[in-house]
């Protein structure tokens, strides 16, 4: 197969994007080096895709497969991945090294790159990485073949942006952010508790809400989560910060997440794994679906977006830098438990867990991600996730596709599950609504794409990415995503007729943003004071002009 | 000639990879390493290294070291590739990718602490990196260890001296316990100071982790310094707990669960205070090891590619299929220096390629040896701290081959190789 040129020919075209989300329509979608065409020589090679589904390639907004957090859980599940080895795959080029690897909640980093890609997926955003970190995480991500990936950068709990806030230094705060985005080869802002992991290293507490103090007075997670969203936006960031609220996981944390959101009003933000934030009733006492009150705001409020991060029945690694939830798991569970502080940045825990249908919260929280897809009025800001690998492996996509087009199916699914927590539910109620195609292309790819800012991804235009994905189509949803006929990378055929046949590298997608010089003398005394890395040590990736 | 000055470069002497050193080159030597310890300088010395190529004995071209090497392990029956110290992640990425390739035994110095390394999978861990130590640390435990010895600027550049977030005063801020287990002593300069002997070293451990989950122990001997000890570790605000996860260098075996006993311990203190486990490891870029293994292979050490794909034989690794004359040919990389004893002995049974440091210089006579450049000195790339924390290597000369190439183009011949 010619890399160069290539033309999928009679496929019934799902572009949300470019169609208005249309009903697909049969028509070709034209490739040369790499990029969308608008026509090719009539000769050009032919993919034969008549009878099948053609989408872009699939964008993960929210996942977690590189960096130093994510490699302490694989060392802590050798018996997964005893349980799901990973022979290397027969690739057609003959100079790559096909790779082997082992797969469960974690997979190793080519067996990712592989797997991504045999599921449809071309572009992956890892959602947590502490600027110390990044080097190592950019060192996995060069063993992660096929997929474009980016990082998000861990900011909201560090030292050195809490002083400016308590300084009331606006100005460099923003301006360090830009210096740190680029230190770590990020692509954009991600706060994880805001002041919570500050905290918890501080002294083994947590806050509890927005106004709480953390260390100084002046600095309480409102000004943290102000002041990041202003400097994402003041820097035209292509992807506003992308926040994980504080409370996760608590009865009752609906409304710390409103709360967030009405105090980030009128400002661009993506709120991420929604579902882990969206609990009614009261903490240790009682819990109930709060998605309704949830959706309905992000429903009304056209500048927030969301990932769900659905949960998904059956085993998931918790991993997060919000370290004191993983505390709490782990002291309720009695759970293995990875805790890692890491210096004037961040936290990091991971309790391996599994959700079971038998269980009466797993089941509310899997009852709550499904009500928040199905009350959502805008497919474009509330777009599919599952916080991989914490509410399940990205492999169980197909299957929660299949869960949002199928309502008898979910039905069935729903009278299995433990009734305690989810009866008087919307769900329970019975919500009827199910997923199109289109809807199912734009939550799993355009919408991704535009809300990461990018312009290249997620749709078939011409000048696009050559990232597409052919799928047979196949009344039973799960199975048509989880196995697609077709996909090419970058107008490389990588997976053809079902087998992964081609592994080129997949790009790096970062940010530069621009800020004053100022700020970096500043910086280097905080570090000669406090850091124990040498300042010129420090970034792991270019820091250009 | 002029001297020339490479800062900021990243000391491999020991796992604190201090990254502070200023390294003075006058011609092709270094003649000074500004900021390092005894164990930097002696690490650094000045610099030289053999820059030979040799196949069956004699110097021949690194083509035909290449070719030859590329024969041997083409055609090996059970291959063995080792991972040795002084090598960037970097090159161990490469080494991995030939392992996987050939469907051999994967392992590293880390197989000699493959108990502590099973306590972890088994338990999780506590810990922290060691800055967080230096911002947070009131109370510090030397639990068998004086960080003296083998890990000489762990004290002033983390855990004990320098001022931090929450330990403004430095040293000042933080009250230090030494626990002597028998020979190993805890740190000198300590406030107080403990005795255990080893064979109550894991019920000691054991006894302090009731007491801070609050359960009544008994009031003998162990019992009464495990309750001293626990309780004033739960009155601190935060607790660093550190050890020495190398080899004793009493040669006293360590107790197969006292990792187990620390980490437990070191978790139930979160909660009550906030605690962290240090575990020191030795230099050379061990830890990249272990973490590059991890992400390729998912698992640490002892990795066997025999069937197709990684599986785990941690009870089963270079040491002990060496013994049992299960491997035929060996392909090291890194220095044969920094190899354990019985690996190193053992090694000198087989057919050997050995890629690194002073390859040359071997004791166990490899068959085919390529010298190259000591990853930090010589070469550039990443390595890792004993807490994890990658950092970039600036070397101060230039070597002879550099080891990911040479590995890499071993890589390419072995596909090529391929039917």
């Amino acid at each position: 197969m010619s890399k160069t040129r290539l033309r999928i020919a009679g496929g019934v075209v799902y572009d949300p994007a470019n169609d208005g989300g249309a009903d697909g329509g049969i028509r070709d979608v034209c490739i040369e080096d790499g990029r969308i065409v608008a026509e090719l020589p009539r000769d050009a090679p032919k993919l034969d895709a008549r009878g099948m589904v053609v989408m872009a390639g699939g964008v993960d907004i929210h996942s977690h497969i590189a960096g130093s957090s994510v490699n302490q859980g694989r060392r802590l599940l050798p018996e997964e991945h005893a349980a799901d080895p990973a022979p290397a795959p027969p690739l057609a080029d003959p100079d790559a090294i096909p790779r082997s690897g082992t797969g469960g909640t974690i997979p190793t980093t080519f067996t990712t790159g592989y797997r991504y890609a045999a599921l449809g997926y071309t572009t992956a955003m890892e959602a947590a990485v502490a600027p110390l970190a990044a080097r190592q995480a950019h060192a996995e991500l060069d063993d992660t073949p096929i997929i474009d990936a980016g990082l998000f950068t861990l900011l909201g709990n560090d030292d050195y942006l809490l002083r400016q806030i308590a300084a009331g230094e606006a100005a460099r705060a923003r301006d360090y952010a830009a210096w740190v985005l680029s230190a770590a080869g990020g692509y954009a802002i991600k706060i994880v508790n805001p002041g919570g992991v500050e905290r918890w290293k501080a002294g083994g507490r947590n806050v509890t809400g927005l106004d709480d103090a953390v260390g100084s007075g002046a600095v309480t997670p409102r000004r943290i989560l102000e002041t990041l969203a202003d400097a994402a936006n003041a820097l035209e960031l292509p992807h506003p910060v992308h926040i994980h609220c504080n409370n996760l996981g608590q009865a009752g944390n609906a409304t710390t997440t409103l709360e967030t959101m009405r105090a980030l009003a009128g400002r661009r933000a993506h709120f991420t794994h929604l579902q882990f934030h969206s609990y009614g009733g009261e903490r240790g006492k009682s819990w109930k679906s709060a998605a309704k009150e949830v959706i309905e705001h992000v429903n009304a409020h056209p500048e927030v977006s969301v990932d769900v991060g659905q949960v998904m029945f059956g085993p998931a690694t918790t991993l997060t830098a919000d370290a004191p939830v993983e505390y709490l798991l782990h002291a309720s569970s009695g759970r293995r438990w990875v805790n890692v502080d890491v210096e004037l940045e961040t936290g990091c825990g991971i309790v391996p867990y599994s959700y079971k249908e038998q269980a009466a919260v797993a089941s509310l929280q899997w009852a709550v991600g499904l009500e928040l897809f199905l009350l959502a009025k805008d497919p474009w800001r509330v777009v599919l996730s599952t916080d991989h690998p914490n509410g399940g492996s990205f492999l169980s996509y197909p299957e929660l596709i299949r869960l949002l087009m199928d309502r008898s199916h979910r039905d069935e699914c729903l009278k299995r599950v433990n009734q305690k927590l989810v009866a008087g539910s919307a769900l329970a109620d019975g919500l009827a609504r199910e997923y199109t195609l289109s809807e199912i292309a734009t939550v799993t790819r355009a919408a991704p794409a535009r809300l990461l800012g990018l312009k290249h991804k997620g749709h078939l235009g011409v000048g696009a990415d050559a990232d597409v994905t052919v799928y047979a189509n196949d009344a039973d949803r799960a199975k048509m995503f989880s196995t697609p006929r077709h996909v090419i990378k970058g107008g490389v055929l990588v997976v053809e007729e079902g087998q992964l046949r081609r592994a080129p590298t997949g790009r790096r997608l970062r940010v530069q943003p621009g800020y004053d010089r100022a700020v970096t003398r500043d910086l280097k005394r905080w570090f000669d004071g406090y850091a124990c890395v040498s300042f010129e040590n420090y970034p792991a990736a270019e820091l250009g002009e | 000639m002029t001297k020339r000055v490479v800062e900021h470069a990243t000391c491999l002497g020991c796992g604190c990879a201090c990254d502070d050193i200023t390294v003075v080159v006058d011609g092709d030597r270094i003649v000074e390493a500004r900021n390092s310890c005894a164990l930097g300088r002696a690490w650094f010395a000045d610099g030289s290294v053999p820059r030979e190529t040799r196949a069956g004995g004699k110097p021949v071209a690194p083509d035909v070291a290449l070719g030859d090497a590329a024969k041997l392990l083409a055609r090996a029956e059970r291959p063995l590739v080792y991972l040795a110290p002084d090598i960037s992640c970097e090159t161990q990425r490469a080494a991995v990718a030939i392992a996987d390739r050939l469907g051999a035994l994967l392992d590293s110095p880390t197989g000699e602490i493959a108990a502590g390394i099973l306590a972890s999978q088994r338990r999780g861990r506590a810990g922290a990196t060691l800055g967080e130590i230096r911002q947070r640390a009131d109370l510090v435990v030397f639990w068998g260890v004086d960080p003296a010895d083998r890990y000489p600027r762990y004290a002033s550049r983390y855990a004990v001296d320098p001022a931090g977030l929450q330990a403004p005063d430095g040293r000042k801020s933080r009250r230090v316990v030494a626990v002597d287990v028998g020979p190993s002593r805890g740190a000198a300069d300590a406030d107080e100071r403990v005795a255990i002997a080893p064979e109550h070293e894991v019920d000691a451990l054991a006894l302090m982790r009731a007491v801070v989950l609050g359960r009544a122990i008994g009031e003998d001997a162990v019992a009464r310094v495990a309750t001293g000890l626990a309780t004033r570790m739960l009155h601190a605000r935060y607790v660093a707990l550190v050890h020495d996860a190398e080899p004793s260098p009493h040669g006293s075996p360590l107790h197969a669960d006292r990792t187990e006993a620390l980490i437990a311990l070191a978790q139930a203190l979160n909660g009550p205070a906030r605690c962290a486990l240090s575990s020191l490891r030795a230099g050379g870029n061990r830890s990249g090891a272990d973490a590059v293994a991890t992400w390729q292979t998912g698992f640490p050490f002892a990795v066997d590619f025999a069937g197709g794909y990684p599986r785990y034989r941690p009870h089963a690794g270079a040491a002990v299929l060496l013994a049992r004359r299960e491997i035929d040919v060996a392909l090291l990389v890194g220095s044969p220096a920094g190899v354990p004893q019985a690996v190193a002995a053992a090694l000198g049974q087989v057919t050997t390629i050995a890629i690194g440091p002073r390859a040359s210089a071997a004791p166990f006579r490899p068959t085919v040896a390529i010298d190259t450049g000591v990853a930090g000195i010589h070469e550039g790339g990443t390595a890792f701290r004993m807490d994890d924390l990658a950092l970039p290597l600036r070397p101060a000369l230039s070597g002879p081959a550099v080891a990911a190439d040479v590995v890499r183009a071993l890589a390419a011949r072995l596909m090529k190789g391929r039917s």
